[in-house]
């Protein structure tokens, strides 16, 4: 190596460090708050001339950058109508971001929101790992939030290890719509009376539209598919609450059941675009989420419905289910006045939860469902039957469907052994766990 | 004496500041990282060559398979597309040097598709590939299932073929302004010298405009390798790593290491980072030696 090249690494050294230090010096000296923040502060200060603490406004952060973003927006802007006594900030950020901020933001202890979303898997980690504040004694002090009121395996599972950490927001659940017009020409519209379709309704239906080369269901999201029946077969992501268990005869059954079905010609095939077929009138049954309703609206010549997932049996029926809960991050800074501020708020949106009903959410405060324009919504009927809105408790959620899906479609379209995929799919998320603090 | 040795450096700072900021630090970081069991909540502790024993050695692993499967995808993706990345923006180039009528406009069409995010590149292609409303199946009458729409479909070799045609679209448009400008300084002289002697095309282009060009070629050779070897937004949109796994790269299953849904391991994303970071910077010393031996 040459004595210039040393030189220069020896400045590159020199410089890095000059330059992290300068920034630890001037990170000294930045205030507690972000500049967008006391900036905003000040100039509240200057109109209402109240000084009294570092930041008058609850800032909230959210996952909801996308359509649904402007919908909570709106929200906020009416609270902050209402006079409250302190006014709320809402930032949308891009989740993977945002999840990727909280260890970093909790351990500086610094510019930390005092409401954030949290998808309802991502808790028991949270949790684990000391980033959230119970709200136990808030909510005690605050009154407002009834536990009753909420749909209660949403509001469950935000107990964890008898401390509750969460306010859900919305449930978002997977269902069935249905092509009207398809099943009224095949004389089937009895299969939804109930809003309950079994396997064996849709195999006739499907029997039926053959002869007109209509699919009769669709083959989708697949893994929020397989969590739905194998929640039908009495199945467990894990039966002991770490070691997963999905390689079971319930998870094996959930899959060949479908398999089956694409191999007698039920379903859609392997390249097929469900949504677009069904938007075209080719495709009887799609099992999608509720946030694709908006775009079934778009089409004005397709008339569909909406009822549960594809069921073994009507007598249990689980549409799976995910929810934005809203909770506190651990904060040096939280004091009683800000958290029943901030808990104000979420008890006011509680109350008044049309408008995230509008963006295709179900909200999970039940109040809504006094609500006439609510219950006209095609998702609302999910509410009212609330013991069919399966979340899969487990710890290790995200390791169990990160696997599964690299194996459930491919399962479907015959392209992997069920029993094989399922075993391979539970050896990672075991895999995972042990080398996983 | 002194200052005018530090006035170049001052001059380079801007840059070097940058590269260290940006690049050194964070790279040294993360080969750091590679060592210990970071989960991005709690404190790193060291663990030795643990990470790596689990993706290099131990084959009951799960890691074991995604690190030499992501891998291996990774180098069949480099197979394919650097080849074609190289020759079809270089004919490109020699028909447009032939300056041909309005040779700017087909040299901006070419070039738009660099523009785009991949994204927009992604979607774009999703609808050309669809199996039923396809323009390509239904263009070519084909039945092939390309993969695109639902996650885990497509059918092999034809997932491979489309995430190659795409990527090629996508980026002949760099190489193609590079080669135009390399090909205009190629000595007219010397072509026209080899045409009074007698010289067929495949001649002239072998002994004269290879030859002639070979900087920048080796260039392209070297940089077109490194971006695909980090190719990572194709895949994860067009296939989503389908079907069974056979288009899932590595740096797919590093980032679900490490910004999955579930707790952290950067500890491991980061070893799989260095190995990968290995191979490139491997296949790069190798490709310059290479082009290096030729000259000599």
């Amino acid at each position: 190596m040459s004595k210039k090249f040393l030189k220069l690494v020896a400045l590159i050294c020199a410089m890095a460090l000059a330059f992290s230090l300068a920034a630890c010096g001037t990170k000294k000296e930045k205030p507690a708050d972000s500049n967008a923040t006391s900036a905003e502060t000040k100039k509240d200060t200057v109109k209402t001339d109240v000084a009294k603490t570092s930041s008058k406004e609850v800032e909230f952060w959210s996952v909801f950058t996308g359509p649904d973003g402007a919908n909570m927006q709106k929200m906020v802007d009416e609270y902050n109508k209402t006079n409250p006594a302190m006014k709320v900030k809402h930032r949308p950020i891009l989740g993977d971001d945002l999840y990727a901020k909280i260890p970093t933001m909790v351990a500086s202890g610094k510019n930390i929101p005092d409401l954030c979303v949290n998808h309802v898997e991502r808790l028991p980690l949270f949790v684990e790992k000391d980033m959230l504040i119970p709200l136990d004694g808030y909510l005690a002090k605050n009154g407002k939030i009834k536990p009753e009121n909420y749909v209660k395996t949403a509001w469950d599972m935000g107990t964890i290890s008898g401390k509750h950490y969460s306010v859900p927001l919305d449930v978002h659940s997977f269902l069935t719509y249905y092509n009207e017009d398809l099943l009224k020409k095949y004389n089937a519209m009895n299969v939804i009376e109930d809003k309950k379709i079994t396997f064996d309704e849709i195999k006739q239906v499907a029997q039926a539209a053959k002869k007109d080369k209509i699919k009769g269901v669709g083959v989708t999201w697949m893994r929020v598919c397989f969590l739905s029946w194998f929640a039908d077969l009495g199945g467990k992501l894990s039966e002991d609450g770490t070691n997963p268990s999905f390689n079971s005869e319930a998870g094996i059954k959930a899959l060949q059941n479908f398999k089956d079905m694409h191999d007698q010609g039920f379903t859609t095939v392997d390249g097929d675009d469900p949504v677009q077929l069904f938007k075209a009138g080719k495709l009887v049954f799609l099992p999608e989420g509720i946030w694709m309703k908006s775009g079934l609206d778009e089409v004005k010549t397709l008339k569909y419905g909406t009822a549960n997932m594809p069921s073994f049996d009507i007598k249990t029926v689980n549409n799976w289910t995910s929810s934005h809960q809203i909770v506190m991050l651990k904060n040096p800074n939280m004091t009683e006045e800000r958290a029943n501020a901030a808990l104000d708020f979420l008890a006011w949106v509680g109350e008044n939860s049309l408008e995230w009903a509008k963006a295709g959410q179900n909200p999970a405060s039940l109040k809504i469902l006094e609500n006439a324009e609510y219950k006209s919504m095609k998702q609302s009927f999910l509410l009212t039957m609330p013991e069919t809105l399966k979340i899969h408790n487990y710890k290790y959620y995200g390791f169990a469907v990160e696997a599964l899906d690299k194996v459930v479609t491919d399962a479907i379209f015959g392209k992997a052994d069920i029993k094989k995929g399922l075993e391979k799919a539970q050896k990672e998320t075991a895999d995972r766990i042990k080398v996983g603090k | 004496v002194r200052r005018s040795k530090i006035a170049p450096y001052l001059f380079i700072s801007p840059q070097i500041i940058l590269f260290a900021i940006f690049f050194a630090v964070p790279a040294i970081t993360g080969i750091y990282v590679a060592f210990t069991d970071w989960n991005l909540f709690e404190a790193p502790v060291f663990t030795g060559f643990k990470n790596f024993y689990e993706i290099l050695f131990n084959k009951d692993s799960t890691f074991y398979m995604q690190f030499h499967n992501g891998l291996w995808n990774t180098v069949q993706f480099v197979i394919y597309t650097v080849p074609i990345c190289i020759i079809v923006p270089l004919l490109m180039a020699m028909a447009l040097n032939t300056k041909l009528v309005a040779y700017k406009f087909f040299q901006s069409v070419y070039y738009l598709p660099s523009l785009l995010s991949i994204s927009a590149v992604v979607l774009t292609w999703v609808f050309m590939f669809n199996k039923n409303n396809g323009l390509i199946n239904n263009v070519f009458n084909l039945d092939v299932i390309w993969g695109g729409v639902s996650r885990g479909g497509g059918q092999q070799p034809y997932t491979w073929i489309a995430l190659v045609i795409l990527t090629v679209w996508w980026c002949i448009g760099g190489n193609l302004i590079i080669y135009m400008a390399a090909l205009s300084g190629v000595s007219k002289d010397l072509v026209e010298a080899a045409c009074i002697d007698g010289a067929n095309s495949l001649q002239k282009f072998l002994h004269i405009i290879i030859p002639g060009i070979k900087n920048p070629l080796t260039y392209t050779f070297v940089l077109t390798t490194i971006a695909q070897f980090n190719i990572f937004g194709q895949p994860f949109m067009f296939s989503t790593g389908g079907p069974s796994e056979s288009t899932y790269v590595l740096i797919m299953y590093i980032r679900t290491l490490a910004f999955g849904s579930g707790e952290p391991q950067a500890g491991l994303a980061s070893a799989m980072s260095v190995m990968l970071g290995l191979c490139i910077l491997v296949v790069s010393i190798f490709q310059y030696a290479f082009m290096r031996e030729k000259e000599n």
